[in-house]
Order: structure tokens, then C-alpha cells, then sequence
């Protein structure tokens, strides 16, 4: 019973005192004298408080008890040295939440599974690797159409659930019945009847979509995910059943998702709306991708059921795309077909973590980071060992003391632990609240632009193991050393006055630890210094177009239904009120903006040239339709010829203006003005005539060269063309090029266009840079992590060498002292201080740019315009860590010149 | 303790101390003092109990649940802490005692008849 004893201290005391005075009676009755016989009586007895002792310590925890003496004396250790706690719970809390900050990102995105039930069993049909739409082969198809989706589904058994959706959901215009009438920007995604079900996730109020509801001629129907219900109503129970007119169509809203489910894919702004696959011919009339068995734009995941093999099923599945393949050439396949049939093929992957797209574009950056959020812990703990070397040494004589007096060194090492654990402890804690922090903050710069993110900057469970497992780890890890130094304390040295340096050995440790923080912090350092300058030269490369001055205003139309004429009308309002805003120099309209991650794309055949039968052969562009005054808008000149103005009509010879790459690739040395090409066949190959050259300008990809590109008119369609071209040709962007105060436009742009088309929904309006910065997301990041953890290690690195430099002069105090009084000079002793300090920096640099030559030699593919090995970088760093440990080493440097030899002496 | 007048005593081998207590208490209850100076008088004072090693050893036996102890008054009127045996004690002493007997006539098996010694 060691928690309540059932005799307490003084009931002992007085049992001894008891027999003390017994054992007296009986010998004042042998005839002693009363003295002598109370003398005798406590020599039998012997030492009383070593008998006291016993009893305390039987039958206790000793353990626990000397812990509790630990904790105690270390936190009083702690308390009464503040600045030196602070600086290591400091250092810690930075090391530790950098790393938890780090984690966390890394956790959501790589190792969290979907909030959806038994994740495990769920697997991916294909890798995620295409997206959107696409037609034709893919090889590793890994998207599929509806009718490919439904063959699979229905000859795949082992399946016992597979749901289908929506590649990329699109942005809806929303409004709620009548009670709002401006429409609102949402997120929707087309999903099969069984999405709920495969999952198995149930609504969290009303019911979620069934099998029923995306059956042909069903109401139409759709689930609201929980943030939209909370943040638009107030997850008001009158919302489960009341319509919504979204993109022009009237949906019941039926149930409200579950919170924290985000639908199939942890992805920025995910779905707000699921609705039926049922339902999209109804949204999306004429454009509707259901029925067309060539378009894919499904991803599938599916439920295997219990005991099926994976490898069986992928199989199966080839089987089935082969079978549909073949059925889709029709009844005579042509050569080509078959071949190429024959290298078509499905990959099953696991699904438990929704399509992978995110995680395999994120992975290098997060493990970038996670590399150097590693470094920054290991500094930070190098640092805390020179700390606690430096204060073990301090506290020689009281440990010299203490193992004279017989404390067993064992003690005397766990003692020393428990001061470091329980800093890492208190370190760790604090290191929490940065995390907390500095989640937010990564959080906000990785998914910058994002109106929604669905990853919690709460630390979860594992993070939080992950922290506090970090910080005991850190604890032991620069614990260890102090203590076994401690522990060799020599008694003699007591005796000794042992304030005297004795050999150069004790302060070995520490100096290698100052240089392993040197060497670790160039790497940081140049690691900081390449991401800056990767992302300085990403954010300044020659687009080919002014960002300054120009707004983007992302649109999202639900002109379904609208015939020509009434959309061509549209767009010609729309730009004569935008250009009468004051301030607004010139507007124009674009299927996508520039350098917003989308174009239309595809293979393209020239007048008189052969058109190869292979895919793979043929040539290929990407493009877009825009209207007048588009490129005067974003700035793009024009070369030769003309640009596309006014004059271009439906009634008017179809033209094209395309880039210079275009030119170059595609008219060696001929004259492209005149020239015809057409898409995707020979018989269309007299389309368009090349009317105008523009400059080249990056559209899609930052890191590589504008590829080639074409440029349409707006609307220049025939009417019997319209319904297949009609999807082509709705604006997606409006660009502005103004003057002045470019915030306060957007008013009055939006009031503008709601006043035009109500069902033109404005999803953003924000400046082009802005646009095209957003582009760069991940390289900022990791810009700015870098340069944060860089800074973080150099400053750790100098407290680190202060902390030597410091202690060493403290402890040569006497020598210094006598150096001066034989008459050196003090510049002599600044200069020896510095040249010992400088040392080590100067080591850790020999062994630091070979480190960080191997390690930016990794980072060298994630780089745009960067040499891994750039002498700028490399050269920055060193004089940077130099220069700072320049000032780390001079504060003690000076303080040893200003020793007075008298006083020196004296403290011998 | 030993003292130095007290050349012939013997300290107590470790262990033994608790069976002599147990058996000093088959007796009836005993303070402290008086059990060092029973087991003291019935080894005609060969046998010397370390009074600073007693009071731990009591102690334990009392944790073991084989004696049980209450204050009270000594024969001079001096308030004491007296212990008895308990029925668990009593088993224990009886086992005790036979392990003891056989360990002693092995260790004098093995050393042989008095006469060969010295």
C-alpha cells in the first residue's frame, strides 16, 4: 500500500522512543546509573535516523519517489536559470513546432485515409493520373466514360459497391429559391447513385442519394455538404427539401452531408453540392458528356467484397476494357485499333485515400520540407546539448560534491535526464502552440487563393504522439551526453577547487556540436537561398503578357439552353459596359485565362498536308476562343499580320491567330499568313485561315516553354455547328486593363455583369498577377519554409557558438588574465578568441558544402532556371554564417579582452 | 551491534532474524525491546539482535500479515507497541522451523563431528 500507509513517521518515532526507554528501565535494573543506562540504550539502538529511514523507504516506490525529488529539483533548477530555460524551451518549441507544422501537412495530405468507412477495402480503378475530360486511347486508362464505367461495373463481381464521379467538379451558379436572387459560387460534383453507399457514409440530416435518384426521369436531386449548409444556412432543418436553382435548374436539396467528409479527393474547395449522374443531361442539356460513350470523365472507386484478390479483380477489368474497347470500334476494327486495343490496360490501385493526384504532386515538395523541418530539430537539439554541456560543467564541483558525499552515479544521470526531459517536455508543449500556428500558416500559403481547405490546423491524435514522441526523443537524445558527463564528476576535483579548466577534453563534445550546427545550417541556408531565387525567377520569367494593370474575373455561365444569338448578344453588352467603367482601358472575354491551368487541346490537320493515322503522329495544339481586344487586354503583341477584332463574325471567313512556337513548329520557313488548318480531320482542314503571328506567352506550364497555340474568335460559329461547338465558346474569364485603384472596380464589375446575365455567376475577381502567382503555390511554400528554417538554423547555429565561446572564456578567465598581465595586447587576446571561435565555423564549413553539394544535387529537378550548384547561392550562404558567427564569437571576444588581470587572478 | 566486551556474540545471519522473532511470540505478545532481549536471554546471550535491525524487520513481518501489532502497556507501566502472532504467522513459523532444522543438520553433516575442527 504505497499510496496510504497504515503507520505514519511519528507513530515510528514513538515506537523507538518506546523502546528507548524500555531497554533503560531494564538496565538501570541491572544497576546502571540513570545517565549510563540511557547512554547504552541509544548505542544499542544505534543510528535512530538511519532506523527511520528504513521505515520510510520500505514497502515504497522508490523509483517514483526519487522521480518526484528529480522533478522537483529540476524545475527549481529550471526556475532559478530563466533566461537559460527560456532559451531552450524556445529553441525546442521552434524545432518541435516546425516539425508538427510539417507533419501535419504531411499527415492530411500523405497517411490520412478518407472519414469514410473501412477504408481499407476501398480501391481505385486506374492511378488518377488523367483528369477532366479527355477522348480516344489513354494506354493506362485511369478515367472513363459513363458507358465504360457501367460495362466495368456490371462485369466486375467482386466489386461490391462502384461508384463513379466527376473528374473535376465544376463551379456552379447557386441560388436558393427566391430568396436570393444574385447567384453564388459553388462547387458541384456529378456522382453516381451508389457514391453514398460505396463509401458507406450516411447523411448527417435528411438522407444522402440512392441508386433511385439517378435513375433517367427521377426529380432531380442533390446532397449539400456540411460546411455549405453551415456557413449559407445556418444548417437550418427547413433546408432538407427546399429547391435550389443550381446552374438555371431546379434541385431539392435532400440531405446534408456529414461533417469533415469532403467527397472522394482531399483537394482545395471540394464539393459543396453531389448530384446525380442522372441529372447532368438536365444541367447540362446539349453539352451533357452522360451519353457519350468517347468522352471520359469519370474516376472510379469501388468496394471490393471480403476475400477478393486485387490482383484477380485487375484482370477482370482489363478483360472488360478490352471487351468495351473492341465493341466501341464497331464490327470491322481497323488495324490500328486493334494494336492499339491490345496496350490498353487498367491499373487497380488502393482507394482508401480518394485519387492520388494531390499526394503525388505534392510528395517531393512535403518531403523537401520535411527533410529540412528535420534539420531545424536536429540544430535545435545540438544546441540544447551545448546548452546542458555548458551547465553541466558549471555545476562540476556541485556534482564533484555530491558523488563525494556518496550519491551513486546513477542518481547523478538520471537526475541530469529528468532536467532534460522535462525541458523537452515543457519544449514539446510549447512546440504545440507554435505547431498550432504555424499549421495555419502553411496551410494558408500551400493552398493560397483557396476558399476552403479540409484539413484540420488542429493537431490531431498521431500528431500529437508524433510531437510528444519528438520532444521525449529529442529529450533523451541531448540529455544523454550532459548526463554521462556529468556522472564522471571526480571527487577529488571537489577537494581540489575545481574551478580550474582541466584539459581540453570536456569541451570536445561542444565544439563538434557547434560544428555540425555550422555545417547543418549551410545546407539550410543554401536550401533557402535556391528556393528563393527558383521562386524569384518562376514569378519574373517572360510570360509574354502584362500582368500590371489587368484584372481576371472568373466567371462560371449556366447559358444552357441559350441560343446563339442571345449568348453573342451577351458578350457584347458585357464588353461595352465593362469598358464604360471609369478607369477600365479595355475589356475582353476568354473561354479560360491565361496561366489558370486550362485550354482546349487537340490534333490538328493543315491544308495539303498528310494527316497520319496514329494519334501519337499527328500534330496537335492547344487553344482558345477569345474575343476582340483580348490580347491588346493582357498585353501579348502581336508579330505579324492582324489580330482577332470586330470584323470576325459568324457570317465573316473563319480565321486564327496563332503563336510565334506554332509558327515556328508548324511553318518552318514558309509564311504562315493564308495558310489553312483544321481540327481533328482532314476534311475540316480548310477551317481556319491564319490571319495574324502573336508573341509567344506561357499559358499553362510555368516551368517549360510555350508550346504552340492558336487563338479563335469568340462565337465565330456556323449555326449548324452550334450545339457541338457551343460548350467552346462560353466564357470561363473576362480580363480588364485599367487604371487607378483596381480594388475598387470590382464593385462595380460585378453589379455590371449581374445587371447583364443573372445566371453569369462571378466566381473571383482578382488581380492577374495575383492569377498567375497562384501558379506558384507550392514553390512559395517551400520559399518561404526554407528561408524561415535557414534563418532559424543560423540563428540556433550562433547561439550555439556564443554559448562555446562564452563558456570557454569564462572558464580561461585566470589564464586570460595572466596572458594580459605578461603584456599581450587586447587585440591579441580579441584575436585569439575569434581565431578558435572561427574554427569551428570554419570547419563546419568543410564539411558543410560538400553536404549541402550532395543534397541540393536532389533538389536540382524541382528547380526553374536554377544550377543546383550556384556559386552566388553557395558563396551568400558562407558569408552570411560567417559574418553572423563573426558577431557570435566577438560579444565573448571582447569581454575577454576587457579581463582585468587583477581581478582575474583573484577568481583563482 | 557488537560490541567490543561482547567478543563470544554472534550476529545474526541474515534471514533468521525473522524466524527468531516469530518464535519468540509463540509466547504471547512482546514489545519490540522485549523480543531483542527474549531472543537475546534464551540464546544465553549468544545470539545479539541489532536493535536498529529489528524494528525493520518487524515491519516486514507485519506488511506479510504474520504478526499484528497494538499499543499498549508494559509490565512497568511504560505505554508500548506490542506484537502477536497470527494464524498465518503460526503456519510460517511451523514451516520456517523445519527448513531451518534441515538446512542446520545438513550444514553439520557437512562439517563433520565438533572434534575434527581446529
Amino acid at each position: 500500500m504505497f499510496w496510504r500507509r497504515h503507520r505514519n513517521d511519528a507513530e515510528f518515532s514513538e515506537e523507538l522512543r518506546a523502546h528507548l526507554e524500555l531497554e533503560a528501565d531494564r538496565l538501570r535494573e541491572l544497576g546502571f546509573s540513570d545517565e549510563e543506562a540511557r547512554t547504552m540504550a541509544h548505542r544499542n539502538v544505534g543510528n535512530i535516523m538511519s532506523i527511520e529511514e528504513c521505515f520510510y523507504e520500505a514497502g515504497r516506490w522508490m523509483w517514483l519517489d526519487h522521480l518526484w525529488q528529480d522533478v522537483r529539483y529540476a524545475s527549481r533548477q529550471l526556475r532559478k536559470n530563466k533566461a537559460f530555460t527560456l532559451v531552450c524551451v524556445l529553441t525546442l518549441a521552434l524545432g518541435i513546432g516546425a516539425n508538427t507544422a510539417v507533419f501535419t501537412l504531411v499527415h492530411a495530405v500523405m497517411l490520412k485515409s478518407l472519414p469514410v468507412s473501412d477504408p481499407k477495402t476501398l480501391y481505385s480503378v486506374g492511378d488518377g493520373e488523367n483528369c477532366c475530360v479527355i477522348g480516344g486511347y489513354q494506354n493506362d486508362h485511369s478515367i472513363f466514360s459513363y458507358s465504360l464505367y457501367q460495362h466495368l461495373r456490371d462485369h466486375t463481381p467482386e466489386f461490391a459497391e462502384m461508384a463513379a464521379f466527376q473528374a473535376s467538379p465544376d463551379t456552379m451558379s447557386v441560388r436558393q429559391g427566391a430568396v436570393s436572387a444574385v447567384a453564388q459560387p459553388f462547387v458541384g460534383q456529378f456522382v453516381s447513385g451508389n457514391y453514398f453507399t460505396m463509401f458507406g457514409v450516411a447523411a448527417y440530416a435528411g438522407r444522402a442519394i440512392t441508386p433511385a435518384d439517378d435513375k433517367p426521369g427521377a426529380p432531380p436531386v442533390a446532397v449539400m455538404s456540411y460546411r455549405a449548409g453551415q456557413l449559407h444556412h445556418a444548417l437550418d432543418p427547413a433546408v432538407i427539401g427546399s429547391v435550389f436553382v443550381i446552374d438555371g435548374k431546379p434541385i431539392t436539396v435532400v440531405g446534408v452531408a456529414p461533417p469533415g467528409f469532403f467527397g472522394d479527393t482531399l483537394r482545395e474547395d471540394p464539393p459543396d453540392f453531389w448530384i446525380p449522374l442522372a441529372v447532368e443531361p438536365l444541367m447540362r442539356g446539349q453539352d451533357s458528356l452522360l451519353k457519350s460513350a468517347g468522352d471520359h470523365w469519370l474516376y472510379i472507386i469501388g468496394r471490393l467484397k471480403p476475400g477478393a484478390r486485387p490482383a484477380t479483380v485487375e484482370s477482370e477489368l482489363n478483360v472488360g476494357l478490352k471487351q468495351w474497347l473492341t465493341a466501341q470500334a464497331g464490327s470491322q476494327p481497323s488495324a490500328e485499333d486493334t494494336k492499339a486495343i491490345a496496350r490498353q490496360r487498367i491499373r487497380l490501385t488502393l482507394g482508401g485515400a480518394g485519387i492520388a493526384r494531390m499526394r503525388r504532386d505534392a510528395a517531393d515538395n512535403l518531403k523537401l520540407l520535411l527533410v529540412a523541418s528535420g534539420l531545424v530539430l536536429l540544430i535545435a537539439c545540438a544546441n540544447l546539448a551545448t546548452m546542458l554541456l555548458a551547465r553541466r560543467a558549471a555545476s562540476r564541483v556541485q556534482n564533484a560534491v555530491r558523488v563525494a558525499l556518496g550519491a551513486p552515479r546513477r542518481r547523478l544521470i538520471y537526475q541530469s535526464l529528468t532536467e532534460s526531459v522535462l525541458l523537452a517536455v515543457v519544449g514539446g508543449l510549447a512546440g504545440l502552440a507554435v505547431a498550432f500556428a504555424g499549421t495555419r500558416a502553411i496551410l494558408l500559403l500551400a493552398f493560397h487563393g483557396a476558399k476552403y481547405v479540409p484539413i484540420e490546423a488542429t493537431p490531431s491524435l498521431p500528431v500529437l504522439g508524433f510531437a510528444f514522441l519528438l520532444s521525449l526523443m529529442a529529450g533523451v537524445a541531448f540529455g544523454t551526453l550532459p548526463a554521462w558527463t556529468s556522472s564522471r564528476a571526480d571527487p577529488v576535483e571537489a577537494l581540489r577547487g575545481g574551478n580550474r579548466a582541466t584539459g581540453a577534453h570536456a569541451t570536445f563534445p561542444q565544439k563538434s556540436l557547434v560544428v555540425l550546427q555550422a555545417a547543418l545550417s549551410l545546407v539550410l541556408l543554401c536550401g533557402a537561398g535556391l528556393s528563393l531565387q527558383n521562386l524569384r525567377n518562376l514569378e519574373h520569367q517572360r510570360f509574354g503578357f502584362e500582368t500590371k494593370d489587368r484584372l481576371v474575373v472568373k466567371v462560371s455561365p449556366a447559358f444552357t439552353g441559350y441560343g446563339q444569338e442571345r449568348i453573342a448578344a451577351i458578350y457584347r453588352q458585357l464588353r461595352e459596359r465593362l469598358e464604360q467603367i471609369p478607369g477600365v482601358r479595355s475589356a475582353s472575354l476568354s473561354v479560360y485565362a491565361p496561366m489558370s491551368g486550362d485550354n482546349w487541346g487537340g490534333a490538328i490537320a493543315f491544308e495539303g498536308r498528310p494527316f497520319p493515322a496514329r494519334q501519337e503522329d499527328r500534330d496537335s495544339s492547344s487553344w482558345v476562343s477569345v474575343s476582340p481586344r483580348y490580347f491588346e487586354t493582357i498585353g501579348e503583341r502581336l508579330m505579324r499580320g492582324r489580330l482577332i477584332d470586330e470584323r470576325d463574325t459568324p457570317a465573316s471567313r473563319r480565321v486564327a491567330v496563332i503563336s510565334e512556337t506554332f509558327a515556328r513548329k508548324y511553318f518552318k520557313n514558309e509564311n504562315p499568313l493564308g495558310g489553312h488548318f483544321g481540327l481533328g480531320s482532314v476534311k475540316r482542314s480548310l477551317d481556319y485561315e491564319i490571319v495574324g503571328v502573336v508573341q509567344d506567352a506561357k499559358w499553362r506550364e510555368p516551368y517549360e516553354p510555350a508550346g504552340p497555340m492558336f487563338f479563335l474568335p469568340l462565337m465565330q460559329v456556323s449555326a449548324q455547328e452550334w450545339p457541338d461547338e457551343a460548350r467552346s465558346n462560353y466564357i470561363g474569364a473576362i480580363e480588364l486593363h485599367a487604371v487607378g485603384n483596381l480594388a475598387a472596380l470590382a464593385p462595380m464589375v460585378r453589379k455590371a455583369i449581374a445587371e447583364i446575365e443573372p445566371n453569369l455567376t462571378v466566381i473571383e475577381i482578382l488581380p492577374f498577377d495575383e492569377l498567375v502567382s497562384l501558379n506558384f503555390n507550392q514553390e512559395r511554400l517551400i520559399a518561404r519554409l526554407t528561408s524561415a528554417f535557414g534563418v532559424l538554423s543560423l540563428l540556433l547555429a550562433c547561439i550555439g557558438l556564443y554559448g562555446v565561446t562564452a563558456y570557454s572564456v569564462a572558464r580561461r578567465t585566470g589564464e586570460i588574465g595572466i596572458r594580459i598581465a605578461l603584456g599581450a595586447a587586447r587585440g591579441q587576446v580579441v584575436a585569439m578568441v575569434l581565431r578558435s571561435a572561427l574554427m569551428l565555423i570554419a570547419i563546419g564549413l568543410a564539411i558543410g558544402i560538400p553536404l549541402e553539394l550532395a543534397v541540393t544535387h536532389l533538389m536540382a529537378s524541382q528547380l526553374y532556371g536554377v544550377k543546383s550548384h550556384d556559386p552566388v547561392v553557395l558563396g551568400g550562404a558562407v558569408v552570411l554564417l560567417a559574418a553572423c558567427a563573426l558577431i557570435a564569437g566577438l560579444v565573448p571576444a571582447r569581454r575577454a579582452a576587457g579581463i582585468e588581470p587583477m581581478q582575474a587572478l583573484r577568481t583563482e | 551491534m557488537v560490541t567490543r566486551e561482547e567478543k563470544d556474540r554472534i550476529a545474526l545471519l541474515q534471514g533468521t532474524l525473522d524466524l527468531l522473532i516469530l518464535r519468540t511470540l509463540v509466547f504471547g505478545p512482546q514489545h519490540g525491546q522485549g523480543i531483542a532481549r527474549a531472543i537475546q536471554e534464551q540464546s544465553e546471550d549468544v545470539l545479539l539482535v541489532d536493535h536498529g535491525a529489528l524494528y525493520p524487520a518487524l515491519q516486514r513481518l507485519e506488511t506479510k500479515g504474520w504478526i499484528s501489532a497494538k499499543w499498549g502497556i508494559s509490565s512497568n507501566n511504560r505505554k508500548a507497541r506490542f506484537y502477536s502472532l497470527t494464524k498465518d504467522g503460526r503456519k510460517q513459523l511451523a514451516h520456517e522451523t523445519s527448513q531451518w532444522r534441515k538446512l542446520a543438520a545438513a550444514i553439520g553433516r557437512v562439517l563433520g563431528p565438533e572434534t575434527m575442527e581446529g
